[in-house]
């Protein structure tokens, strides 16, 4: 099931994301407020937290996106910035929308894989892989929503990476799409890989997540497992609104 | 009516609105600046180079900025809706289509025709008061008869909103619609002062840049146009430019699935 | 860098702007024929005639289309949002940058080159044995002129994907390229003399006939500079436009 990129078959597949009091201010919002966690292999982690609570902006400082005011974000010990083959080592689905319309599957999957040694051959498996082989050279412009969100995980796929992030990668996709993302994360995270997850559907985050960590005004609430998690509360979701209904507040004050 | 206020809340809502009044409003400092570096070589000038010195009427120079820049601003009102999407939400809340792009046109239009107005009139009282008596020519000439040429120049702006708007809709890139306008502006005009006469004088003439000096009969021998067209025939192309390819946007706005 | 080179141009060749950008610059081959068969027969009429050339009449055209593509190739991502994702497969920006640079380079270089000569080579083949001015040098004296042009061109695209980098929007960008093309030269065009030559032989369109040493222009009279110096003038535009770009890369958040 795991596929090589064409890479050294000795490479690690497990890797770690670690936060060290991560902070990003905007000018005068704090995103992100001192925010340490580490996510760890084998298993998917939850991100969670209300809209604007800095999850998206979290992702895009361990990217080297945006720059960290203060602290630091490492993946496997090093600022992602540092890696010479990054997708080899971390996928992210960020914005699926980030794509030029323009251009056909295949070619915006070809651009990004060149750019870190990846042939065309891999190209065509993970457009196999997400059930895109049919429209591989339509334009991506004509794509559903969820077809692109099909497609941003191609990209994060496509170095056979260790460590994998999700932005809401269920926006969007119909019942069938849905169960393609629970059991394709899953399936990664068995092969000892590292998962971030991000979703606000707390029906689906119980069936995929297996550690939880929520953050609200950019600050860590609580970095459990969901069983933990389950004990306490009568669902994940009473859990979660129990937990951040001061971040919310806030959040709509704003 | 709802439409046009919707669509003028649209244009003062954009940051890029801003920027590109003021760029064209910077016209008038411009022009500023070359009356004033105009007047002080003139002045430590010998006399005799003094009685040859010329200089070209700094309005109908500028006058190419707020042209450039409303043909720009009209043609962004339109594309910035096509690479957000947005233009699928208000083609959906006007289903008939045409009024949102007349009411972008309308007021791209007035916006252009104050705009022009101010740039014309703006550079043309500045550098009369700044250069004097200095040059013959242009400034020394009373007001009454420079009037209406100044008129007419100022009316080629909202020409060019007009036509930044109907390339905008027809085009719907934003590069697409400024290369247009650019070609209208400077590289048409360019190409076809080089070509051997009569042809560079009879398209000469059907610039846009030849129609105000046309319109007025004010024509000039050292125009890099032509003059070859009576006023009302000038009129008449002018009209043509703002009206004609915004006939064609709405034809294909209407028919097109957006 | 070669695998982002690789990109890059996938990444060109695979968007249809680069086509409409070239085609429009091609257009010069055609206008050049229809120039040359006009004159020709006016020259049939006359006897004789001095024509512009039209690989010089004709080259704001391609320098115009060829900017529009370098200034696309960076705001076209900014747009989209797809600089995120080149980014976070490069996240060495200044690899990223250069490597635009350099597809940018190569293929507006080659673009001109084969457009100029082309034109060239068509309208003298045309033009025979009649007098129509620009026909009667030979091709030694006309390579100088041919290759400034060539140059010009491929400056004025970096010069544009500089200021996109810089400014992040297509029209923004778009606006300050035709400003230094067209507008700065059209305006100090009526600085009274010799002020006007003296400052004009610094500006972009100015430099190419400086750098074949001939004259700039009628009304603007000969050159000021040396070759040598004209051509470094030429280099300096685009060096410093794309190190602004490359600074607004490196320090903004993406």
């Amino acid at each position: 099931m795991v596929r090589r990129a064409g890479g050294p078959p000795s490479r690690i597949l497990y890797g770690v994301i670690e936060l060290q009091h991560l902070t990003k201010r905007y000018g005068g919002t704090l995103a992100v407020d001192d925010l340490s966690f580490t996510v760890e292999p084998g298993h998917v982690t939850g991100f969670l937290g209300p809209n604007g609570a800095g999850k998206s902006t979290t992702m895009r400082l361990i990217l080297g996106l945006d720059a960290p005011t203060s602290g630091q974000a490492l993946v496997n010990g090093r600022g992602y910035t540092s890696l010479r083959k990054p997708m080899r080592e971390v996928g992210a689905l960020l914005d699926a929308g980030a794509v030029h319309g323009g251009r056909s599957a295949y070619n915006h999957l070809l651009c990004l894989a060149r750019t870190n040694d990846i042939g065309p051959k891999r190209v065509v498996e993970v457009l196999e892989q997400v059930g895109l082989a049919g429209v591989a050279r339509k334009r991506v412009g004509g794509f559903s929503l969820g077809m692109k969100q099909r497609l941003g995980i191609a990209v994060a796929l496509l170095g056979d990476p260790g460590i994998l992030m999700f932005d809401e990668p269920v926006n969007g996709l119909d019942p069938d799409g849905v169960r393609w993302i629970r059991d394709l994360m899953r399936s990664l995270a068995a092969e000892g890989r590292t998962i971030l997850l991000s979703s606000h559907l707390m029906s689906e985050m119980a069936l995929t997540a297996e550690r939880i960590v929520i953050v609200g005004r950019g600050k860590l609430i609580i970095e459990a497992t969901v069983a933990e998690l389950t004990a306490r509360y009568p669902s994940l979701e009473d859990a979660y609104m129990a937990l951040t209904s001061d971040s919310v507040q806030f959040g709509a004050a704003r | 009516m709802s439409v046009l206020t919707s669509e003028w809340l649209k244009v003062r809502s954009l940051r890029s609105t801003y920027l590109v009044l003021g760029l064209a409003l910077s016209a008038i400092l411009m022009g500023l600046a070359l009356a004033v570096m105009a007047a002080g070589m003139y002045d430590t000038a010998s006399l005799a180079q003094r009685s040859r010195a010329r200089i070209a009427d700094l309005e109908e120079v500028l006058v190419m900025v707020p042209q450039l820049c409303m043909g720009i601003l009209g043609a962004l009102t339109i594309t910035s809706e096509y690479t957000t999407g947005l233009i699928r939400t208000s083609l959906t809340l006007v289903p008939g289509r045409w009024p949102v792009l007349a009411a972008k046109s309308l007021i791209v239009g007035a916006l252009g025709l104050i705009v022009g107005a101010l740039t014309v009139f703006g550079t043309y009282f500045l550098s009369r008061e700044v250069l004097g008596d200095r040059f013959a020519g242009a400034y020394t000439t009373p007001f009454q008869d420079r009037l209406p040429l100044l008129l007419a120049l100022s009316l080629t702006v909202p020409v060019f909103a007009l036509l930044g708007t109907a390339f905008g809709a027809l085009i719907r890139s934003a590069a697409g619609a400024i290369a247009v306008i650019v070609g209208l502006v400077y590289v048409i005009p360019m190409i076809i002062g080089k070509i051997p006469e009569p042809w560079s004088e009879r398209l000469g003439s059907l610039m846009i840049g030849a129609l105000p000096r046309e319109i007025t009969g004010d024509t000039i021998t050292t125009s890099v146009y032509g003059s070859l067209l009576s006023p009302a025939a000038a009129a008449m192309v002018m009209v043509a430019y703002a009206t004609l390819p915004l006939i064609a946007a709405t034809w294909l706005v209407r028919r097109r699935d957006a | 860098m070669k695998a982002v080179l690789s990109s890059e141009w996938v990444k060109l060749r695979s968007v249809a702007s680069t086509f409409h950008t070239i085609g429009a610059a091609a257009a010069m081959v055609v206008l050049g024929i229809a120039w040359t068969v006009y004159v020709g027969a006016l020259a049939d009429e006359r006897g004789m005639l001095r024509a512009a050339a039209p690989e010089e009449g004709f080259l704001p055209l391609v320098q115009m289309s060829l900017a529009v593509l370098g200034v696309l190739t960076i705001t076209s991502e900014h747009a989209t949002g797809m600089i995120r994702t080149s980014l976070v497969t490069v996240p060495r920006r200044s690899t990223l940058f250069l490597a635009k640079a350099g597809i940018v380079a190569l293929a507006t270089l080659a673009t001109a080159m084969s457009v100029l000569l082309l034109t060239y080579v068509t309208s003298r083949l045309i033009a025979g044995e009649r007098h129509l001015g620009f026909n009667e040098s030979a091709f030694t004296n006309d390579l100088p002129m041919l290759l400034a042009s060539g140059l010009s061109v491929t400056a004025l695209a970096l010069v544009g994907l500089g200021l996109g980098a810089a400014m992040r929007s297509t029209a923004g960008a778009l606006v300050s390229v035709v400003s230094l093309l067209f507008v700065l030269p059209g305006v100090i065009n009526y600085l009274p003399p010799p002020w006007n030559t003296r400052i004009a032989a610094l500006l972009l369109p100015n430099l190419v006939p400086q750098i074949a040493s001939e004259r700039m222009s009628s009304r603007l009279g000969d050159g000021y500079l040396p070759p040598w110096a004209a051509l470094a003038v030429l280099f300096a535009y685009p060096l410093i436009t794309l190190t602004i770009g490359y600074y607004a890369l490196k320090r903004k958040d993406a």
